[in-house]
């Protein structure tokens, strides 16, 4: 099984790419995750989520953690692809503004 | 009453109320067969088809009945694992679905600790990069998404949701 997520570092920037189902049983290793790239500041985060088909409170929290961890550290971050469920919970949890989405 | 089983998975059904009933260990190990069921459920009553019919077990759930239901009941179901059976299990979820001709009934019980709907805070009014929450959206996300969710506290805990198409929405349930 593919993991859930991947993590690309050009050098000037940090890419998160998370496809599949971001919930309450893939949040946690993906919080980990999140932990390191906060750990290592880079200037600027893109999170690719257009291939999450589905999300819940706790993978909306995980990404919350990432945007709070990112822009906490100074830097940028941007969270690009929301599609579908995760774009309709994104709107329901008026996040989608914040986020940019 | 017709009742028989498959894999450990139960299936009952009524002329008048065909009812789906599944019980699960209360674990999030069991979350994903559940939600695909509930999937499939809504999808009979909103006569959505899987958009990849050689990719079943996609989770497809971009009909927004379906989109709701789905996401309502993920919710109820991580707060009846992490709340009523603290994330260790021993207990079990029961989960009648009860499709209608235009609407969507859900019962979800357990025998675990009950939850106190009242404490359930709601979100900020204002929200911006600072207020932006990590926790206590599931039940906001729940109430939300659906026409009703009412819960009774136990023993046995009860769940109650109930989703109906809207008045400009075509049936279209496969029979």
């Amino acid at each position: 099984m593919a993991a859930p997520f991947e993590v690309v570092n050009t050098g000037t920037e940090t890419k998160l790419m998370v496809r599949g189902s971001l919930d309450i049983n893939t949040a946690p290793p993906l919080a980990e995750e999140i932990d390191k790239i906060i750990a290592g500041k880079p200037a600027k985060v893109i999170c690719d989520i257009s291939g999450v088909d589905l999300i819940d409170s706790s993978g909306v929290a995980a990404l919350v953690k990432l945007y709070k961890g990112v822009r906490a550290a100074g830097s940028t971050i941007t969270i690009t692809g929301a599609r579908d469920q995760p774009l309709a919970i994104f709107k329901l949890l008026r996040m989608d503004k914040v986020f940019n989405l | 009453m017709r009742t028989s089983a498959l894999h450990g998975i139960g299936y009952s059904a009524q002329v008048m109320a065909p009812c789906i009933q599944l019980t699960v260990p209360g674990t999030l190990r069991y979350r994903n067969i559940a939600v695909r069921v509930v999937a499939e459920a809504a999808r009979l009553v909103s006569g959505s088809a899987q958009r990849d019919e050689n990719d079943m077990l996609d989770n497809d759930v971009r009909d927004p009945f379906d989109l709701a239901v789905v996401s309502a009941f993920m919710e109820i179901f991580n707060n009846v694992a992490i709340h009523a059976y603290r994330r260790s299990g021993g207990g079990l979820i029961d989960i009648s679905i009860t499709p209608g001709e235009r609407e969507l009934t859900i019962e979800i019980k357990d025998h675990g600790e009950a939850f106190d709907i009242g404490d359930v805070a709601p979100l900020p009014t204002e929200l911006d990069e600072s207020t932006l929450p990590e926790g206590g959206m599931g039940i906001h996300i729940a109430k939300t998404m659906l026409d009703e969710v009412t819960y009774e506290p136990g023993p046995p805990n009860l769940w109650r949701l109930t989703k109906r198409l809207p008045a400009n929405q075509v049936a279209t349930g496969r029979s």
